[in-house]
């Protein structure tokens, strides 16, 4: 693998707002199925709007390839996942694999769809489009194999991230304000 | 240039003098096509060789106003983003933009004119429009005829979209005659007066300007949710070292992104505002040189804190720690520039505009205002100085009535109903959705029962027009075109028309033409609107050379190359030529007096529970939304379909209510049922409901929400605002 393109979500400046989701959605002409979810995190008490915005994380080894009985996904040299469905059968194999149940069956076609990173946009040298879009940069993209900064963390607290298809996902973990709560007298 | 920005500079709401009527670029009728979604093409759909590439302006009533480029291909709009050439909206659109293409192609658009049998019935039927033209129009003859004016007639339009191009339906009531009309503005005229006491009116810095602050705090405005573009120039400023407080009585989303958050009781943040002031006071960091070069009545201001001020009161007022507020006082003082962002949700309440005067108050002694990276920030309405073509148009002669009659759009339904000499007795409701958005709809709605004739424009079958006769489909921003400014950047942004409208949808000026000409067909010279027109050059006809000088351009097509910026727009105030009357920032304001006020900005008592409503219902806006709009279309719903009621848990547990628990909040008005959702966000003597239209549902807020008006409002608007936060209800698990 020459590089692995992969997500940076920073959830400091994450608000939560779905353009991300929205974009994705105005891109690619998605009817009933969404290639990019907004999540909102374990729910706390004083809860600061922890959100998690999240696709297909273009793992590095990636379980649908291995269980694809058409092999209809294919891994480029840049690291992103594709999924092909000419040949998709429909059978979910994929889904059930997948640690983030990210392939959706599209009830028009009866096929697979995911994300594909914006592939083309990609070769032209452009974002995919949620990262376009992202109002206060808090969502883009980096290449995974060179030496990260020690601020990307590859887990998050209080969320499970399953790590063993190695996602290609990455977060900065959010400071909350300093909070004076109401003291009425 | 100036002295015709100051004619605008009241409202865009106070100058609803005219009408006016284009002539539809679009054939009638045009495309009625049996459209499905379903059929887009994947993502090459926007890459073919036919594809072309359109300038569009976001018009919602929306600080940010965004600049959007739509492909079209074969005369489908099939995306659209961002323009990157707007350096406010930075290519970049919010989740509701991005859903543009389906409410183009929303399946529950209203496509042709239609006549209900029985208001609310939903007994619809098919009409045409020379049918659905000629009914309005012997309605308003007749009408005429039998009370000798037009004035029985009364329009409501308002927010729904605020292309200049839409002004000519205010056009189209001036051309039939002197008739009434709903007016004030029900969201922020409160502040508008404030700052109007003040400093002469509104203006505000260029919100790209927020870069340059040290100290930004961000008061009773949640922009992560109502104004996302201006949280990158938060961030940006965050990363360049400067430090960001809100105040709200709810952690907000943009709350929880500050490095400081102080709750506060709600209405009660001129009481921090003077807290503050008492403390730079005491603490002698106040800008000695620029209250004595450019204000009066500061000495009388600080005799009042003085003397009625203590930060053992503010922090009793507010709910705020003493400590925390001196804290708060000495950071704002002492850094500089610093920059508070006043939201409107702070100034719907019964002492809104008073808050707001204390809180300009503190940036003027801290010298902050006129200032890069400072500022009082509330709105500015300096773009908006068009010819307004399409809206002032002159009766016809000889029409009866003598001048319009204003009706309190704040008010409405109460004021429709008791409206004498002449009654009212026809409503045309345009860009507004009062059954949902106004307070007290069941007056609302016994307004629209009392009438003879309702006629509503609109997309989408909303509860306003269930509540009509006729109802006629217009056009989306994508099939007309139009120009629009906005109330916060400084940016002007082009409309092109890029398809042609779909099914029998009209823009609103043609609508006016066609019911101009229906008019003068059946009775000559009964309408002065033009009956023909082309709409693009229509948008042409709204500029003059102020605004070609302001902007910076030769001529309105230079905007096709793309958005323009108005040259004037850094820093307001920076002259220190303040609009006033005395020229100067005034603490104390002989024309606040002339409106009832106390001349300085004092503390006015807040509104506060009863026993039995003990809980404050705040009804904020909602971040998949703009007021009614949006909620309603398929891939909004697809993410939230459910409203519900925030609850503190100590006060949801007093009430015996678990999450997702069943909860009927209501008062001696009405009620609504909820699911709670327990949060701490919120305080334990409120409730927060956001406030929203649902397609399917009958859920509405305004239930509950009383007309009750704000302090101020009248001088700027015509009318105070509404204290849509001062609603005090109980709760009860059902």
């Amino acid at each position: 693998m020459v590089k692995q393109l992969g997500f940076i979500i920073d959830l400091n400046k994450c608000i939560g707002c779905k353009g991300c989701e929205m974009a994705c959605h105005n891109e690619n002409c998605l009817d009933d199925i969404h290639y990019r979810k907004i999540v909102t995190l374990a729910e706390h008490p004083k809860n600061f709007f922890g959100f998690l915005s999240m696709a297909c994380n273009h793992c590095r080894n990636p379980a649908c390839i291995k269980v694809c009985p058409k092999g209809c996904f294919k891994k480029r040299k840049d690291g992103i996942v594709l999924h092909t469905n000419s040949n998709c059968s429909g059978c979910e194999s994929c889904i059930g694999a997948c640690p983030f149940r990210v392939p959706q069956i599209n009830p028009q076609t009866g096929k697979v769809e995911k994300c594909n990173f914006c592939f083309k946009r990609i070769d032209q040298g452009l974002k995919p489009a949620c990262v376009e879009a992202c109002i206060p940069e808090a969502l883009y993209i980096t290449d995974l194999s060179k030496p990260l900064s020690e601020k990307y963390h590859e887990i998050l607290p209080g969320f499970t991230i399953i790590r063993i298809t190695r996602p290609s996902i990455r977060f900065i973990l959010p400071q909350p304000p300093v909070c004076f709560w109401r003291h009425d007298k | 240039m100036l002295d015709k920005n100051k004619k605008f500079s009241c409202s865009r709401r106070s100058f609803l003098k005219g009408i006016a009527a284009t002539g539809a670029t679009a054939a009638v009728g045009g495309s009625i096509f049996d459209f499905k979604p379903g059929s887009f093409k994947k993502a090459e759909a926007a890459t073919g060789t036919s594809a072309k590439v359109f300038q569009n302006a976001c018009p919602r009533n929306c600080y940010d106003t965004c600049a959007i480029l739509s492909t079209v291909e074969d005369g489908v709009l099939k995306k659209v983003t961002g323009n990157p050439k707007n350096t406010y909206t930075r290519g970049r659109l919010c989740a509701k933009g991005f859903s543009y293409t389906r409410r183009v192609y929303s399946p529950d658009r209203i496509k042709y004119p239609m006549r209900q049998k029985g208001r609310g019935s939903g007994n619809w039927e098919r009409i045409s429009w020379d049918e659905a033209l000629t009914e309005i129009a012997e309605k308003i003859l007749q009408i005429k005829k039998e009370y000798g004016s037009t004035l029985p007639i009364c329009l409501n339009k308002y927010s729904g979209n605020f292309d200049i191009m839409h002004y000519g339906i205010e056009g189209m009531f001036s051309s039939i005659g002197y008739t009434s009309r709903a007016t004030g503005t029900p969201c922020w005229p409160a502040g508008i007066d404030a700052q109007t006491f003040d400093m002469g009116t509104i203006i505000c810095n260029d919100p790209e300007d927020m870069v340059n602050s040290k100290y930004i705090i961000l008061w009773g405005v949640n922009p992560a949710w109502c104004s996302v573009h201006s949280m990158y120039f938060v961030e940006e400023a965050k990363r360049r070292g400067c430090k960001v407080v809100a105040i709200d009585p709810i952690l907000t989303q943009t709350a929880s992104k500050a490095d400081l958050y102080l709750q506060i009781k709600p209405s009660t943040d001129g009481a921090l505002a003077l807290g503050m002031v008492r403390y730079i006071l005491d603490n002698e960091l106040y800008d000695a040189d620029w209250l004595t070069q450019n204000s009066i009545g500061y000495e009388q201001f600080f005799g009042y804190v003085k003397n009625n001020i203590t930060l053992e009161w503010a922090s009793e007022k507010t709910g705020i720690p003493e400590i925390v507020i001196e804290n708060l006082a000495r950071e704002y003082a002492a850094t500089k520039p610093a920059n508070i962002w006043i939201g409107y949700g702070m100034q719907r309440h019964t002492n809104g505009g008073a808050n707001v005067r204390a809180i300009d108050a503190l940036a003027a002694i801290t010298g902050n205002i006129g200032k890069s990276g400072g500022g009082a920030q509330y709105a500015h309405l300096q773009t908006w100085g068009f010819n307004y073509h399409a809206m002032l148009q002159s009766p016809p002669e000889g029409s009866k009535g003598g001048k319009d009659r204003a009706i309190n759009m704040n008010n409405f339904g109460a004021e429709v109903l008791g409206a004498k000499n002449p009654p009212i007795k026809m409503l045309w409701i345009a860009c507004r959705n009062p059954m949902t958005q106004d307070p007290e709809t069941s007056v609302i709605k016994k307004a629209f029962e009392a009438m003879d004739m309702v006629v509503t424009a609109e997309q989408f079958m909303t509860p306003t027009v269930e509540m009509s006769d006729i109802v006629l489909p217009v056009t989306t921003f994508f099939e007309s075109p139009g120009i629009n400014v906005s109330y916060w950047h400084w940016w002007m942004n082009l409309n092109e028309q890029a398809i042609k409208p779909m099914y029998e949808a009209k823009n609103d000026v043609e609508i006016a033409m066609k019911l101009s000409a229906k008019l003068n067909e059946l009775e000559p010279g009964s309408c002065t609107f033009p009956t023909s027109g082309d709409l693009e050059e229509w948008v042409g006809k709204e500029f003059n050379d102020n605004i070609y000088k302001q902007f910076g351009i030769q001529h309105w097509k230079d905007l096709k190359k793309g958005p323009v910026k108005a040259k004037n727009s850094r820093v307001a105030w920076k002259d220190g030529k303040f609009l006033t009357p005395s020229g100067k920032y005034e603490f104390w304001s002989e024309e606040a007096f002339k409106f009832g006020h106390h001349p300085l900005p004092v503390y006015v008592e807040e509104m506060k529970a009863t026993d039995n409503y003990p809980l404050r219902c705040i009804s904020p806006h909602w971040k998949l939304n703009i007021h009614s709009q949006f909620q309603n279309l398929d891939w909004m719903e697809a993410i939230n379909d459910a409203p519900s009621i925030e609850i503190h848990p100590r006060t949801a547990a007093r009430y015996g209510i678990k999450n997702n628990d069943n909860v009927k909040m209501y008062n001696d008005l009405g009620y609504i049922i909820l699911p709670a959702k327990i949060t701490e966000t919120v305080s334990e003597d409120i409730v927060v409901v956001y406030e929203a239209w649902y397609k399917n549902r009958n859920y509405n807020v305004n239930y509950t929400v009383k007309a009750i008006p704000a302090d101020m409002g009248e001088k700027a608007t015509g009318m105070p605002g509404i204290s849509f936060h001062d609603n005090f209800v109980n709760i009860t698990r059902v």
